[in-house]
């Protein structure tokens, strides 16, 4: 399992690159990040995300009926949101370069 | 409550019914929790509103609220406050003129309803003696007043404030604060019951108009927030 404090950075963007996927709802979200190897990820987990990636509109929330149960949120990516989706996949690249240079590095002392 | 608040509210009310107990046991401390955190009316509501979502379409999978919403609702609930947008300055200065003059129109109406010189001046306009509108209020009436606003505001807030805390640990913090909050309001009516004289003198119909204003203001800033 991935530790909280790990996920914490990558998660939001994630979770708009699920949402850029296609038009989709909380539980769905959930589901989609578990089948990409996000072990335990709840709808409550996701959910404060989801108020903070709306609160900055970059994403758009809409309701919907269902065919069981309640209506609906579902959310689709904005614009911004977007950009911001490009931003963090740079970003995530940058520090996953890093990362596996150093810890390809054999550590030669004599160097 | 303004218009879209309350209309969230209504249909809010509408889907809370469908839950089953356990799930409105939880539902109902985590909204306490909410209700008094630094959040607008209006976006608790929105808060309540995709959290029966989220449960009603879990107790259709057959799963329980632990399954959507984790173990921790207290880290859950902080990290929701967190995400939504804090109260403005003016929605705190309305809630605070709303308590007041909600308040002023209920203690003022129990006043009324309570002195003697209200029912001796309907009886003298049955019997058309002569009438007394004056209404005399003591120290000790006017401490009871600000001491039942001070009170039931902490009491609230302490209360909600714990709803999601272990029991054994809620039980504690809110007994120390009651034993404290009561100690405060016993205080406060012993030196009000102290000076049992009359403060002042009140025409009952100058009272009746102030407690009508007092709720009909409460109402106008309720739907304003």
């Amino acid at each position: 399992m991935i530790p909280s404090q790990m996920l914490k950075g990558t998660l939001e963007g994630c979770i708009l690159k699920v949402i850029s996927h296609k038009e989709t709802y909380g539980y769905e979200i959930s589901q989609a990040l578990q089948t990409y190897g996000f072990s335990n990820i709840s709808e409550g987990t996701i959910y404060p995300i989801l108020l903070r990636l709306e609160k900055s509109g970059l994403i758009i929330a809409q309701h919907r009926t269902s065919p069981l149960g309640p209506k609906r949120k579902y959310f689709s990516i904005s614009q911004t949101g977007q950009l911001e989706l490009e931003t963090f996949l740079s970003n995530w690249q940058e520090l996953k370069t890093a990362v596996d240079t150093l810890f390809l590095d054999r550590g030669d002392p004599n160097e | 409550m303004n218009k879209r608040t309350k209309k969230l509210n209504q249909i809010n009310n509408a889907l809370d019914k469908k839950l089953n107990k356990s799930n409105d046991i939880v539902l109902t401390d985590i909204m306490c929790y909410l209700r008094v955190a630094n959040i607008s009316e209006y976006h608790q509501e929105v808060v309540r509103h995709d959290l029966l979502e989220m449960v009603l379409s879990a107790q259709e999978r057959n799963e329980d609220i632990q399954t959507v919403i984790g173990e921790d609702y207290k880290i859950f609930c902080d990290d929701v406050i967190t995400s939504l947008p804090s109260k403005t300055l003016q929605e705190n200065i309305f809630e605070l003129f709303d308590i007041f003059f909600h308040s002023t129109s209920i203690l003022g109406a129990i006043t009324l309803a309570m002195a003697s010189e209200t029912y001796a001046l309907i009886k003298n306009t049955i019997t058309n003696s002569p009438k007394n509108f004056q209404l005399s209020i003591s120290i000790f009436q006017v401490g009871a007043y600000f001491a039942t606003i001070i009170g039931a505001y902490i009491l609230v807030q302490v209360v909600f404030g714990n709803a999601l805390e272990h029991k054994a640990e809620a039980k504690h913090t809110t007994l120390k604060t009651f034993v404290k909050g009561a100690s405060f309001m016993a205080l406060l009516l012993f030196l009000a019951w102290i000076g049992k004289k009359t403060l002042f003198t009140i025409n009952i119909v100058v009272l009746l108009l102030i407690v009508i204003s007092s709720y009909l203001i409460h109402k106008l800033l309720s739907n304003a927030y």
